[in-house]
């Protein structure tokens, strides 16, 4: 069952990194096309609209992948001052926040995207609806949390910290 | 409880959650959460949740974040990073410290083409990190370094600092630019030499390596001439009105990548795995952005700015002193603010006191700039050491706080100097703008 | 009670003095202080200027100030106040626009708030970095800055390429030649200190203006006492529009004013003929436009036919 549900969470997390991976490759050529088009007086209309739009896609499309390598940033300092209980309930603790996080990311962007379509919002050039771009950033959201979930779920049955670096911490 | 009091406890209960290891962007996203809901109530919470979220990933002037990353990426990939070092090597390895100073310089270099810290930090902590362990330096130096020279980019100009404090000052553009040049190149300076005094008296932190004959000097540049002409068409095509700062970016990221095509120094597997790396750096880069920006809100309805002006506006002290006291409240306030949040904070209330006091705006500004910095590179909240952690991943973030504490204190003198002297900041705007 | 206005300029903008204080004072002093205003400037309360009708609508601020065209989708009938020759001469901006907004015809663009000032702005100029700009052909090539698409437009009509960017980087683009002018009211000269790095200006081509709001959300306003409303009310509406537009049309004269006062500015008062050179390009877009979006309605009533 456990590993069904990882197997589940990594094939998501790894299509979320596509996304991100192809956004930013899209990222490039929209702007160098921009660029060497505007040199020959013929920018790339929208050119803007587009890697804004874009950039949102990359931003979430790499979160899940981030927390699974465990990415995010924290403060290791006085990792030396607690017992490895401590740390372990820690290590559980922090996903279980950065899923509630993106549980509330995803269904605030989700209410969001639904006052945008009433309230018609779109990129200001080639009207690029915003809503389409928040309905990816509530998916790729929901993907992230499911991946914290089970990352926290797989530290609490397993009743060890994560990382000690206790040898080299300063 | 009063506004200001919730405020401050939201940054104590801050405190603790990143003792406890909990990840910052994490913490500074509940705290920010929370705190809005306190105060503004919960549905304004949970739509700042969505608002921050879109914005600070569609922000126009972020799309820099992953570009140069990429860019940097692929210099490794290729690389063209190792050639870039070895020509460096080549040239002033044989000096202690010497790729450290190298990088300062390539940082200060950097600044010349970004705006953005947080960019400078991370392109040059792509490029050199992994460039400087494998000439055995201590990872607190390099990284120290790296941290403490991106910081240069919003005092060298283009700078995002300056340009959002002139709008909030409506101050003039390019005479904050023009004054923030001669602070840079001090600063500068004084890495450089914080550089020397630490390998001085801990020769093993940058290990000094073999003398090199001229001929291995020249052979060393050769071998870095991709990435020194791609370098200087970025900087070129700035200057010469062909792209933005910002699609610079896109371009420099671009050229790396065909430059590494033509001399087969990059396939397209290696292009994918830089590309995923990009966006996972950025993805963690961006979230600490996005839970910074939900403090700010927190912070402004605590009204906690507006007590601290209150208070220096009862003091009874000579304009000296006030200023000293402001710079203070800015290196408080940098220990837990994303810069460019603490700036639009702050300026309502201390701008007003500043010019009633008859403080030159234009140096002020280069001494708010330059605190920012410091607040970057302090603890707790210092986000160019996250970034530089964020390429950095076996480094614990202790040793990197370690590693920038001598350019802080740097940093801090510098800040002297420029107090005892305006003339530093002020003699390229006064004598060139008038 | 308390009522949060957000918005994102600097304390020191004209916002302040033509809009702000009419209408915080005004309030404070009927309800005997009973209601207040708290201004949070400079994007205190989120970033963005985009999402400041967002921000109005789920009550992170109760007040915000805006601009349409930030977000232009949301308003294409409000927005047609701003294309060329829609505002007819000695007629006031916010007149046509609260003509329309009491017609009916522009109401549904603003669901969930309460507009308490609409107005326009001065009219649009050139403002160049080394290019005088005398007639339509002077634009031929040249990359302009624009925000919106109906000034894109407009820009093509004129032959210029419409360059896309934001706001904070038309400074350092001015500077670097990356483009070679901006087309924008007079009084945000500045605002992004455009002058430091501009040199030639050109007034009187038929351009259009910028459209202003502003809002509070309507849950709050219906939720206020019948004093509290009322000097809401008293102090909203065409009367503090008309302020906030002497506002901007005053802050827009001492522009120019400066502008010519200082010797190395270029500023081109177009002549008659002139203008109508540019009307011939400029004015079809209005048409255009108009007819794309169906709003005659608001067309008539706004150039008051
Ligand atoms: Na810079
Ligand atoms: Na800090």
């Amino acid at each position: 069952m456990l590993s069904a549900i990882n197997k589940l969470a990594d094939r998501l997390i790894g299509l979320s990194a596509v996304l991100g991976s192809i956004g930013l490759i899209v990222e490039v050529m929209v702007i160098l096309v921009d660029v060497t088009g505007r040199y020959f007086g013929k920018p790339l209309t929208g050119a803007q609209d587009i890697s804004q739009m874009t950039m949102v896609i990359i931003v979430f499309g790499g979160m899940a992948l981030c927390d699974k390598l465990g990415g995010h940033i924290s403060v290791d300092i006085f990792e030396y001052f607690f017992p490895p209980r401590v740390l372990w309930l820690g290590d559980v603790i922090a996903p279980l926040l950065g899923g509630v996080i993106f549980c509330g990311i995803a269904w605030t962007v989700w209410e969001s995207a639904a006052l945008s379509r009433m309230l018609n919002l779109a990129t200001n050039i080639i009207y690029l609806p915003k809503a389409w771009f928040q309905y990816v950033v509530v998916v790729l959201s929901a993907i992230t949390a499911f991946g914290m979930f089970t990352r926290a779920l797989g530290i609490a049955l397993s009743g060890k910290p994560v990382s000690h670096q206790l040898d080299k911490a300063i | 409880m009063s506004p200001a009091a919730i405020g401050l406890a939201g940054m104590g209960i801050l405190l603790v959650l990143l003792a406890l290891r909990v990840p910052v962007a994490f913490a500074m996203f509940a705290v920010g959460f929370g705190g809005n809901a306190i105060l503004n109530g919960f549905p304004a919470a949970l739509s700042l949740t969505a608002s921050e979220s879109f914005t600070l990933a569609s922000s126009a002037e972020l799309i820099v974040v992953p570009l140069f990353i990429l860019m940097g990426n692929v210099a490794t990939e290729t690389g063209m990073s190792r050639r870039l070092y070895d020509a460096a090597y080549a040239t002033i390895g044989s000096v202690r410290g010497g790729l450290a100073s190298a990088t300062v310089i390539g940082c200060g270099g950097f600044a010349a083409l970004s705006g953005s810290s947080v960019a400078s930090a991370l392109t040059m902590g792509k490029v050199s990190l992994g460039e400087m362990d494998r000439f055995k330096y201590d990872p607190r130096l390099s990284t120290g370094v790296v941290a403490a020279g991106g910081t240069l980019g919003i005092l060298i100009p283009p700078s995002t600092g300056f340009v959002i404090y002139a709008i909030l000052a409506q101050e003039s553009i390019g005479r904050l630019f023009l004054a923030g040049v001669l602070p840079g190149l001090l600063l500068l300076g004084m890495f450089v030499l914080t550089v020397s005094i630490l390998c001085w008296f801990f020769p093993k932190m940058g290990p000094a390596g073999p003398k090199t004959s001229l001929r291995d000097k020249a052979r060393g540049i050769a071998g870095a001439a991709p990435i020194l002409t791609i370098i200087v068409l970025t900087i070129g095509g700035i200057y010469g009105g062909l792209f933005s700062p910002v699609e610079a970016a896109a371009v420099g990221a671009g050229l790396v990548i065909i430059f590494g095509f033509i001399g087969r120094t990059l396939t397209l597997r290696g292009l994918w795995n830089a590309t995923r790396d990009s966006v996972v750096t950025t993805s963690t880069v961006m979230l600490i952005l996005i839970a910074a920006h939900m403090i700010n809100p927190f912070l402004a309805l605590s009204h906690i700015p507006q007590t601290i002006g209150g208070f220096l506006s009862g003091l009874d002290l000579p304009a000296v002193g006030i200023l000293l006291v402001i710079m203070l409240c800015y290196l408080v306030l940098g220990c837990f603010l994303e810069g460019f949040a603490m700036l639009v904070l702050s300026m309502p209330i201390f701008y007003p006191i500043i010019t009633q006091l008859g403080i030159d705006p234009i140096w002020f500004g280069v001494l708010v700039v330059l605190t920012l910095e410091m607040g970057l590179i302090s603890p707790p909240v210092g986000v160019n050491v996250f970034i530089v952690k964020s390429v950095a991943k076996d480094v614990p973030i202790g040793k990197i706080f370690a590693g920038v504490m001598p350019f802080w204190f740097a940093m801090l003198v510098t800040l002297g100097l420029l107090v005892a002297f305006p003339q530093i900041s002020l003699f390229l705007p006064n004598s060139m703008i008038n | 009670e308390t009522l949060k206005l957000a918005h994102w300029v600097p304390p020191a903008h004209t916002l302040t003095k033509s809009t702000i204080e009419p209408l915080k004072n005004g309030v404070e002093a009927d309800t005997n202080g009973d209601l207040t205003i708290d201004v949070f400037p400079g994007g205190e309360l989120g970033k963005g200027p985009l999402e400041q009708y967002v921000r109005a609508v789920q009550g992170v601020a109760d007040i915000v100030w805006g601009l349409q065209g930030y977000t232009s989708s949301q308003f294409p009938r409000t927005m047609v106040s701003e294309l060329p020759s829609v505002l007819p001469d000695g007629k006031a901006g916010y007149d046509i626009l609260w003509d329309a907004y009491d017609a009916g015809q522009i109401s549904g663009e603003f669901p969930g708030t309460v507009p308490l000032a609409l107005w326009l702005s001065e009219p649009n100029i050139f403002i160049m970095k080394d290019r005088d700009i005398r007639k339509p052909e002077d634009l031929k090539g040249l990359k302009i800055r624009v925000s919106g698409s109906a000034a894109a437009a407009i820009i093509e009509a004129l032959g210029a390429t419409p360059v896309q960017m934001p706001a904070g980087e038309i400074y350092n683009s001015l500077q670097t030649g990356l483009i070679d002018g901006v087309v924008t009211g007079a009084s945000a000269v500045a605002d992004f200190k455009l002058d430091e790095v501009a040199n030639s200006y050109t007034i009187g081509a038929p351009l259009g203006r910028i459209s202003f709001y502003l809002v509070m959300n309507k849950a709050k306003y219906d939720s206020l006492s019948d004093a509290s409303k009322k000097a809401i009310d008293d102090h909203s509406g065409r009367k503090l529009s008309a302020s906030a537009e002497e506002g901007w049309n005053a802050k827009a004269k001492a522009t120019v004013e400066a502008l010519k006062a200082t010797g190395d500015n270029t500023v081109i008062e177009l002549s008659d003929d002139d203008i109508a050179a540019f009307g011939e390009l400029t004015v079809p877009v209005t048409q255009k436009i108009v007819s794309e979006i169906g709003a005659e309605d608001v067309y008539a009533t706004m150039t008051g036919q």
